[in-house]
């Protein structure tokens, strides 16, 4: 089953196009990345899903149901869009049950979602006293209200310290393995490789990549890096190395040998018999960033400045 | 509807903003009673046409109805400070992102719309009341000092005072709504507010004085009518269906607008 299914999704916001004809489908179950550079369409795409902005193109369901009807499916869905939003003066517990006579849950659902993420002992103070991580987590347990069946977190981890980070990661893959599906937009790709089962790739809101994490990472590849001792054998090393069959391109002193493990033994070989001694042989496997770079075009997830505006790029 | 009034008042249950809102409605209240009773009884003239606030005279407060006619008389302030704290509420809800929770715990946004009026208009009809308590208290010491007499005061004060109530409560009901759909309009309190006030104390006066003839249709002046519940140019009854018309325009102009507009915010 499906928790999300959309079909040429669009939206556009005057000449501004967010999400371009986006098609995804999503398992049920699990955690779900949702990743891209600033101005990908991600929260757009949240918002969407969650009833809050209107497609222009396209359909979508959640949980089998049109977007066009949120109604049917809020009781369902527990979301965190942006950065969490709460009656700054209120406390915690006020916040939340305020958010649950909304719903029309329970109150003693309050204190369960508190101690979820632990906040319980901290729950009277007004929130405009609480750091950015206790706000997330407040977030969080706005968001677990309902025991929702999917979850969807924009940003989840914005402004957690590092052990709040692994906390709410450690929650999140708790969640997903009890059978929850939480789908985390994020643009920290450490994040999401640490955290998701499956990944959705998107940039200017186009559809980049989608399918299991795994099936991600089998696209990295390996390059070896070699050294000479000294200066002037590196051309004679490169001649030797491209004789040999493989690619080889200069980086700096280092030179760049496309090729994985296997065949470190033999690039070693080939040096000798070239009379180089290296200084230096080290395998370098991709790293998701590697492949984000490769799949986007974006160094550090920011997009640049003139492809984001020729596109027209909105969150 | 119920949930969405229960929650509206969960959030509203903050002792500070109370205590300026009702404070704000009581500090008017005593201010307005001893300015009052002080200027009519010496004689002093305001003139014609000044926005805000405008006095009965000396012969009227020693009637029947001058144990009430500080409320009425502070309607217009009273209406500011409701128009303020609707917009302010109704636009904070945007500004800091309250809205998008809201929306997407309860898409049906008409519902939520509904849910913090009722939920507004609670709180004004409590602060309506302390504020009428306040003037009562107030209204008998300065009506003393100033040497207005009283006698008159005891024919019907219960019915004088409720009805004065009423007329007031009504009319901030229409104010808070003004304030509440030009909050929903802009997003910003700031800009709610500025227009809501800068049009019923300055540009209607304006518009009033340019066109002449008969403008006593126009908000401000329905609610100074509906508040004293009437005045010699327009009759309560009409008053209060014009104040009816306000309303309905207003509150489906904030409807259609929320519930079609994207959150963005």
């Amino acid at each position: 089953m499906s928790v999300v299914v959309t079909t040429g999704l669009t939206r556009r916001f005057g000449p501004i196009i967010a999400v371009d004809r986006l098609s995804i489908d999503l398992p049920a179950s699990g955690v779900i990345g949702l990743v891209g550079p600033n101005g990908a369409g991600k929260s757009t795409l949240i918002r969407m899903l969650l009833g809050l902005v209107r497609p222009t193109d396209g359909s979508a369901t959640v949980l089998g149901i049109p977007v066009s009807s949120p109604a049917r499916y809020a009781s369902r869905v527990g979301a965190l869009v942006e950065s969490p939003a709460f009656v700054p003066a209120l406390s915690a517990r006020a916040n939340l049950v305020s958010l649950a006579r909304l719903r029309g849950l329970r109150l003693d659902r309050v204190d369960e979602v508190l101690s979820f993420v632990g906040l319980t002992g901290r729950d009277r103070e007004p929130a405009k006293n609480f750091s950015l991580g206790m706000k997330q987590r407040l977030g969080i347990a706005a968001a677990l209200l309902p025991d929702p069946e999917l979850l969807i977190l924009d940003e989840p981890t914005n402004g957690l310290d590092p052990a709040g980070i692994v906390e709410i990661r450690g929650l999140l893959r708790s969640l997903g393995q009890a059978g929850r599906t939480v789908i985390v937009s994020s643009h920290l790709l450490a994040e999401i490789e640490a955290m998701c089962d499956y990944v959705v790739v998107v940039r200017l809101g186009r559809l980049v990549f989608s399918g299991p994490m795994s099936e991600l990472l089998a696209r990295t590849r390996a390059h070896i890096d070699v050294c000479a001792e000294h200066d002037g054998d590196t051309d004679r090393l490169r001649a030797a190395l491209t004789d040999a069959g493989w690619v080889v391109s200069a980086v700096d002193a280092v030179l760049r040998v496309a090729s994985d493990a296997t065949a470190a033994a033999d690039l070693n070989r080939a040096a000798a018999a070239a009379g180089v001694t290296l200084s230096r042989l080290v395998v370098v496997q991709d790293s998701l960033e590697d492949i984000f770079l490769a799949m986007t075009g974006q160094p550090d997830g920011e997009p640049a400045a003139g492809r984001a505006a020729a596109h027209g790029e909105v969150a | 509807m119920l949930a969405e009034v229960r929650s509206e008042l969960v959030r509203l249950r903050r002792p500070r903003l109370l205590a300026a809102w009702f404070g704000l409605m009581g500090l008017f209240a005593v201010m307005v009673n001893m300015v009052m009773f002080s200027v009519v009884s010496s004689g002093t003239v305001l003139p014609p046409g000044a926005p805000g606030v405008s006095f009965p005279d000396a012969a009227a407060l020693a009637g029947p109805d001058g144990l009430a006619a500080g409320l009425s008389a502070a309607s217009t302030l009273f209406g500011v400070i409701t128009l303020s704290f609707w917009a302010t509420l109704t636009a904070t809800d945007y500004s800091s992102g309250l809205v998008r929770l809201l929306v997407s715990a309860q898409p049906h946004r008409w519902r939520l719309l509904a849910g913090k009026v009722v939920a507004l208009a609670s709180v004004t009809a409590a602060a309506t009341v302390a504020a009428t308590i306040v003037n009562v208290l107030v209204a008998v010491p300065a009506a003393g000092a100033a040497g207005v007499p009283t006698s008159a005061w005891g024919t019907h004060p219960l019915s004088t005072i409720a009805a004065a109530g009423v007329n007031t409560f009504a009319a901030l009901l229409v104010w808070g709504v003004i304030g509440l759909v030009l909050a929903v309009l802009s997003r910003s309190s700031a800009v709610a507010i500025s227009v809501g006030v800068g049009y019923v104390l300055v540009v209607e006066s304006i518009v009033k004085m340019a066109a002449g003839g008969n403008t006593d249709w126009l908000p401000g002046s329905t609610l100074t009518a509906l508040a004293r519940g009437g005045t010699v140019s327009l009759a309560y009854a009409s008053a209060v269906g014009l104040a009816l018309l306000y309303v309905t325009i207003g509150l489906g102009l904030a409807g259609a607008v929320f519930t079609r507009r994207d959150v963005t915010d």
